[in-house]
C-alpha cells in the first residue's frame, strides 16, 4: 500500500467540497481518445522495509572500490569524506530546499555557496567561481562555448577553440555536442613523445578564441611548458586549464600562471565517486568573462536594513530570464554536492590541502619505484613529474592484465585504449591519499608475476 | 553572524590526516609549478565547522521546515530511506569505468528504470544519461537534428516554442543551434492551434511542449498541435516538468510525442539540495532510439559462468546506440539520483496512478480552498486565476492583478508576507502571460490541513494594510535583500584585509 499520501483516505470528502465525486472529474479535461486505459504495467507498491532489502541485495552485489584494492581513477577519484561532511549535508534545511529565489528565507545556502566561491577562487587563482556546472567535462565545454563568446569578434580564426589531444574521448564528445550548436571547430594541440604539450603546436592556436589543456594531464603528468602558453596565445585567446583540484595544494594555481578559465571535477573534495554523478563541476574565470559565463552566481548584498545579506545576481545571464539568449541552459545545477566539497574544504584548511595533495604524490611516486623495478614492464613517461597516475606499458594488452588482475581482487587501474587506440598495452594506474604502501607492493608483485608470465 | 573566512586560527588545529605513506624525502616538482602561496582557506576544528554550517542551516527553508508550494518545482517529500540507500557502497563507491561484472546490480536497477520510464512515459527507449532537466532538453534536441541530419532535411532549422514554455526550452533548442519561432498562447497560456498553424512549413524541426502547461492547465488540442507538426514533417517534444500530474491517466505517447524528458527530481523524489543535483532522462519512440546518449542498458539471458555476478536470471550489459550523439555528461549520468528515484518510484509501482491523482487533487483543493476563504473573508476583488478554467492539474495560478491596482500590493508583497507566516513563497511573475503571477504547486504530499491552513494564512496576508505588507518579510533572518544593490556592487568572495 502506498504510504507516502497524507489525503488518502479522504479524497472523497475532499472531492465532495468542490463539488466532484470521483477522481476521473478531476482529469476530464484529458480528452478521451488519449486516455490511458490500462493500468500502468509496474509491480504493486512496496513497504520501506522491502524496498531496503531489495537494494541492499542489488547494490551489495555490485563490487564497491571500498570493498577491494583499487588502482582505477582516470578523472574521479577515490577519497576520504569526513563523517561530518555526510552528517551535515542531509540537514533537511539544506537537503529539501530548492534555488533561493526568496533570498530571506535561503541566507544558509546562499552564504555557503557565496563562501564555495571564494574557497573555489582562492584554489585556483581566479577571481570569479560559479557555484557548480553538472561535472568537469560539462564545465570545460561551457568554458569553450564562454570563450568563443568573449572573443570571437576580436579573434584572427573565428568560431575556432584547440583542445589538447590527449583530452579523453567521453570529454571530447561532449565538447562536441556543445560547441556544435554554436558552429565551433574544435581542432587539436600536439604533445611530444614525452607526454608534454608541443609548444610549437600552440602557436597555430593563437588567434583563435580558447585553448584547453589539463594540469595535470590525462597521462598524469604535470606539465612544466603551460606558463608559457599565455605569452604564445596572447590576451585575446582565453586558456582554460582543466585541473584535479587536489593537486593544487602543491602546484601552482592556474590564474596564477595566465590562465582565464580553470575548470575541473570537483568530486575529490567531499563527494564520493556514485558511478559518476551526482558530482560537480567547478567553473571560475578571470573579470572579462564575468557577464558571459555559465551558471548561478552569489554576490553579497544588504537588505532594507543596511544587514548583510546574499542573493543569486547577476541573473540576467540565465535561461529564466534571457531565455533564448541565455549563456547556458543550465538550471537545475549540482548545489547540493558543492556544500559537501565546500564542508571538506572548511575542514581541511590550507595545511590539510596541502598535506592531502603530499599524500598523494608520495603514493604515486612510491608506486613508480616499484614498477620501475619490474623489468618486464615499462613507464613510458618516467623523466616527468606525475600526481597521483601515470602509465604503464605493458608486454601485453591491459585488458589482459586487467582480467588477470581481477581474478585476484585487484582493480587494476583504466585500460588506455579506450582514450588512445592503439595504446592497447598502456595501463592508466592511479594512487591517491587512500592507497597504502601495502596496496602499491601487492600491485607490484601481480603486475610482476603477470607480466613475466605473459613475456615468455 | 557566522562568517567562514573569519575562522583564521592556528596552523594545526583542523582535520587530521594519517601520514603514513609520507616519505621524508621532498617532493620535487618543476621549478615554475610549485605553488608558492596556499589558498586563503580558513583554518577550522570540527566543533567550529559544525556549528558553522548548522547555524548556516537554520537560516536555510525546506521541505522539511514547512510548506513549499514553489510551482513548477514539484517540492515533494523526500523518503528519508532514499537517502540511506544512496549511501551504500553499491553505488556510493562505485567507479563508472568498472566492469560489468562488477555493476549488475546497479545495472538491474538502471534496466528497471529504463523500462518504468518507458511504461510511463508510451516511449520505446529510454537513456539515463543527462544530468538535470535542461540538459535532457538539449540532448532530445540533439537527438532530433541528427535524426534529420541523416534523412538529409538539414533545412529544419526551426524550433517552436510556446511563449508560456519553461525559459530552459528556447534556451537548449537555442544552444543545440536553432531559430527559435515563439508562439503567443492564447489568454489561459494554452496553444493557440490557429498561430500554430500559421507558423509550421517543411523548415520546422520541432515543438516544444509541456502538458499540463506552465499555468497547470491540460492541453486538450494537443492532439491536433501533433498532427499539425507532424503533417510537415517535424518531431513533437515534450517538457516532463509538469509529468507529476499525468502518470497513469495519459501519456506523451498517447498524446503524440516524439521525445520527452524526465525530471527524475521532481517526479520521483531527489531532494533538490539548494539548486541541485537533478537528474533528466529522455525518453524516445523508436524512429530516434539510435541516436540516444550512451551507455544505455540491455539485458540477455544469463549463460556459462554468468551466476557468479548475476543478481537474477539476466545477465546485464551496456550498450551503445548505433548513430549516438555521444555524451553529454563524462559518466553514466547521475547515477546516484537515479537509484534514489528507483527507491521512490518502488515506494509506489503500479500505484504512481494513485500519486499524480493526489498531486492534482490537493492543487485542486488549494484553489477550491484559496477561493473559499477569501469569500468567507470578502476579499474576493484581490485575486483572480491565472486563466480561466473548471479543474487545474497539479499547480495552477492566480493573478494579483486586481489587488495591486486597488490597494497596490503586488504578487511579491504577497510572497513575501507569505514568508513572515512561515512558508515557502510560490512561484512569481512566472509564467510571464499572467499578470502579478503566483504558481502554486502544492505537491501529493501535503496534508489536507496544511492546505486548509496555508489558504487562510494567504488570506490574512491579503487582508493586511498595505504599508505593513510592503515592508515584509520582518520575521526572516534578513528582510528584503536588495538586489540591486548586488548587481551594482559585485562582491562575489570574501574581500579578504589584504586586498
Amino acid at each position: 500500500m502506498v504510504d507516502q499520501l497524507p489525503n488518502r483516505g479522504l479524497e472523497l470528502e475532499m472531492l465532495k467540497e468542490m463539488g466532484m465525486s470521483s477522481m476521473d472529474d478531476l482529469f476530464s479535461d484529458v480528452p478521451e481518445n488519449i486516455r490511458m486505459t490500462e493500468p500502468l504495467a509496474l509491480p504493486p507498491p512496496q513497504s520501506e522495509e522491502e524496498i531496503i532489502a531489495d537494494a541492499r541485495r542489488l547494490l551489495g552485489a555490485n563490487r564497491a572500490m571500498t570493498e577491494v584494492v583499487s588502482f582505477l581513477g582516470a578523472g574521479l577519484y577515490k577519497n576520504y569524506v569526513p563523517a561530518s561532511v555526510f552528517q551535515l549535508v542531509t540537514r533537511g534545511e539544506f537537503l529539501t530546499s530548492y534555488t533561493p529565489y526568496q533570498p530571506e528565507v535561503s541566507q544558509g545556502m546562499l552564504q555557503a555557496m557565496w563562501e564555495f566561491q571564494t574557497l573555489i577562487s582562492e584554489l585556483v587563482g581566479l577571481p570569479i567561481s560559479n557555484l557548480s556546472l553538472y561535472d568537469g567535462s560539462t564545465a570545460a565545454a561551457e568554458a569553450l562555448t564562454c570563450s568563443v563568446r568573449v572573443h570571437n569578434r576580436k579573434s584572427t580564426q573565428k568560431n575556432t577553440v584547440y583542445v589538447s589531444e590527449l583530452t579523453p574521448p567521453d570529454k571530447i564528445s561532449v565538447m562536441n555536442n556543445y560547441c556544435q550548436g554554436a558552429g565551433i571547430e574544435i581542432r587539436y594541440l600536439k604533445h611530444n613523445s614525452d607526454g608534454t604539450l608541443d609548444l610549437s603546436s600552440v602557436q597555430d592556436a593563437a588567434g583563435s578564441c580558447g585553448v584547453y589543456v589539463e594540469q595535470p594531464n590525462p597521462l598524469g603528468l604535470l606539465d612544466g611548458g603551460y606558463p608559457r602558453i599565455k605569452e604564445i596565445i596572447g590576451q585575446n585567446t582565453a586558456l582554460i586549464v582543466g585541473v584535479q583540484p587536489v593537486s593544487l595544494g602543491l602546484v601552482e594555481a592556474p590564474g596564477n600562471y595566465g590562465a582565464d578559465i580553470v575548470v575541473g571535477e570537483g568530486q575529490p573534495f567531499g563527494s564520493p565517486i556514485t558511478a559518476g554523478g551526482p558530482i560537480y563541476g567547478i567553473f571560475a574565470c578571470s573579470k572579462p568573462y564575468l557577464r558571459l559565463m555559465p551558471g548561478r552566481i552569489v554576490g553579497r548584498s544588504i537588505d532594507v536594513d543596511g544587514k548583510e545579506a546574499y542573493c543569486l545576481t547577476l541573473s540576467t545571464r540565465e535561461q529564466h530570464i534571457r531565455r533564448h539568449r541565455a549563456t547556458s541552459n543550465i538550471c537545475t545545477n549540482e548545489t547540493l554536492i558543492a556544500l559537501m566539497g565546500a564542508m571538506h574544504m572548511s575542514l581541511l584548511g590550507p595545511e590539510g590541502l596541502h598535506h592531502l595533495a603530499l599524500r598523494n604524490i608520495t603514493a604515486c611516486n612510491l608506486a613508480k619505484q616499484k614498477l620501475m623495478e619490474i623489468n618486464t614492464i615499462a613507464i613510458p613517461h618516467i623523466l616527468g613529474t606525475h600526481f597521483n597516475e601515470f602509465i604503464v606499458e605493458l608486454p601485453a594488452s591491459a585488458a589482459d592484465c586487467l582480467e588477470y588482475l581481477d581474478r585476484v581482487g585487484i582493480i587494476g587501474g583504466f585500460d588506455a585504449s579506450r582514450w588512445y587506440a592503439n595504446r592497447t598495452n598502456w595501463l592508466l594506474v592511479t594512487f591517491t591519499d587512500q592507497t597504502s604502501a601495502e596496496e602499491i607492493e601487492l600491485l607490484a608483485s601481480h603486475l610482476a608475476a603477470w607480466s613475466t608470465e605473459v613475456s615468455q | 553572524m557566522s562568517r567562514l573566512f573569519d575562522f583564521a586560527g592556528g596552523v594545526g588545529k583542523g582535520y587530521s590526516q594519517p601520514d603514513t605513506i609520507l616519505s621524508k624525502d621532498s617532493v620535487s616538482l618543476p621549478e615554475n609549478l610549485v605553488r608558492k602561496e596556499l589558498p586563503k582557506w580558513p583554518r577550522l576544528s570540527e566543533p567550529e565547522m559544525v556549528r558553522h554550517y548548522t547555524w548556516l542551516s537554520r537560516r536555510n527553508y525546506g521541505i522539511d521546515t514547512g510548506f513549499y508550494p514553489l510551482g513548477s518545482c514539484t517540492m515533494k517529500h523526500n523518503p528519508r530511506v532514499n537517502e540511506v540507500i544512496a549511501q551504500i557502497p553499491g553505488i556510493a563507491d562505485i567507479h563508472p569505468h568498472q566492469p560489468e561484472h562488477h555493476l549488475q546490480g546497479l545495472l538491474s536497477i538502471f534496466h528497471e528504470m529504463q523500462n518504468m520510464l518507458a511504461v510511463c512515459s508510451g516511449m520505446d527507449q529510454v537513456t539515463l544519461q543527462p544530468v538535470a532537466g535542461a540538459q535532457g532538453e538539449f540532448t532530445a534536441v540533439r537527438c532530433v537534428q541528427e535524426y534529420f541530419r541523416s534523412r538529409g532535411e538539414v533545412q529544419r532549422t526551426k524550433v517552436i516554442v510556446p511563449d508560456s514554455a519553461h525559459g530552459t526550452n528556447p534556451a537548449s533548442a537555442a544552444m543545440a543551434g536553432f531559430e527559435i519561432i515563439e508562439i503567443p498562447s492564447l489568454e489561459d497560456g494554452r496553444i493557440d492551434i490557429e498561430a500554430l498553424r500559421a507558423v509550421v512549413d517543411d523548415s520546422i524541426a520541432l515543438m516544444m511542449v509541456t502538458n499540463p502547461n506552465t499555468l497547470g492547465l491540460f492541453e486538450n488540442d494537443i492532439s491536433k498541435a501533433s498532427e499539425i507538426i507532424h503533417s510537415v514533417g517535424g518531431q513533437m517534444y515534450y517538457d516532463g516538468a509538469n509529468f507529476n500530474a499525468i502518470l497513469g491517466r495519459t501519456s506523451p505517447g498517447l498524446m503524440g510525442f516524439d521525445a520527452v524528458h524526465f525530471n527524475l527530481h521532481k517526479t520521483f523524489s531527489q531532494p533538490h539540495g539548494g539548486g541541485g543535483p537533478g537528474s533528466g532522462p529522455i525518453g524516445v519512440k523508436s524512429h530516434l532510439a539510435q541516436y540516444l546518449p550512451g551507455p544505455l542498458v540491455k539485458k540477455r539471458p544469463i549463460i556459462g559462468d554468468d551466476h557468479k555476478y548475476a543478481v537474477d536470471d539476466m545477465w546485464y550489459g551496456w550498450f551503445q546506440p548505433e548513430n549516438s550523439i555521444g555524451k553529454v555528461q563524462q559518466w553514466h549520468g547521475n547515477s546516484g539520483a537515479v537509484v534514489r528515484c528507483w527507491a521512490y518510484y518502488r515506494r509506489y509501482g503500479y500505484g504512481l496512478k494513485e500519486m499524480s491523482e493526489h498531486a492534482v487533487l490537493n492543487a485542486n483543493y488549494l484553489r477550491h480552498a484559496l477561493h473559499r476563504e477569501a469569500k468567507k473573508a470578502g476579499v474576493t476583488d484581490m485575486f483572480v486565476d491565472g486563466a480561466h478554467t473548471d479543474i487545474a492539474k497539479h499547480e495552477f495560478t492566480l493573478s494579483l492583478l486586481p489587488a495591486k491596482e486597488k490597494y497596490g500590493i503586488s504578487a511579491m508583497d504577497v510572497a513575501k508576507g507569505l514568508l513572515d507566516k512561515g512558508y515557502m513563497a510560490p512561484t512569481v511573475y512566472f509564467p510571464l502571460v499572467v499578470p502579478e503571477c503566483m504558481m502554486f504547486e502544492p505537491t501529493e504530499t501535503e496534508s489536507r490541513d496544511t492546505l486548509d491552513d496555508f489558504a487562510k494564512h494567504f488570506i490574512e496576508v491579503l487582508q493586511e494594510d498595505p504599508e505593513t505588507l510592503h515592508q515584509a518579510p520582518i520575521t526572516t533572518p534578513v528582510r528584503r535583500v536588495d538586489e540591486v544593490y548586488a548587481a551594482r556592487n559585485l562582491c562575489l568572495r570574501h574581500p579578504f584585509e589584504d586586498e
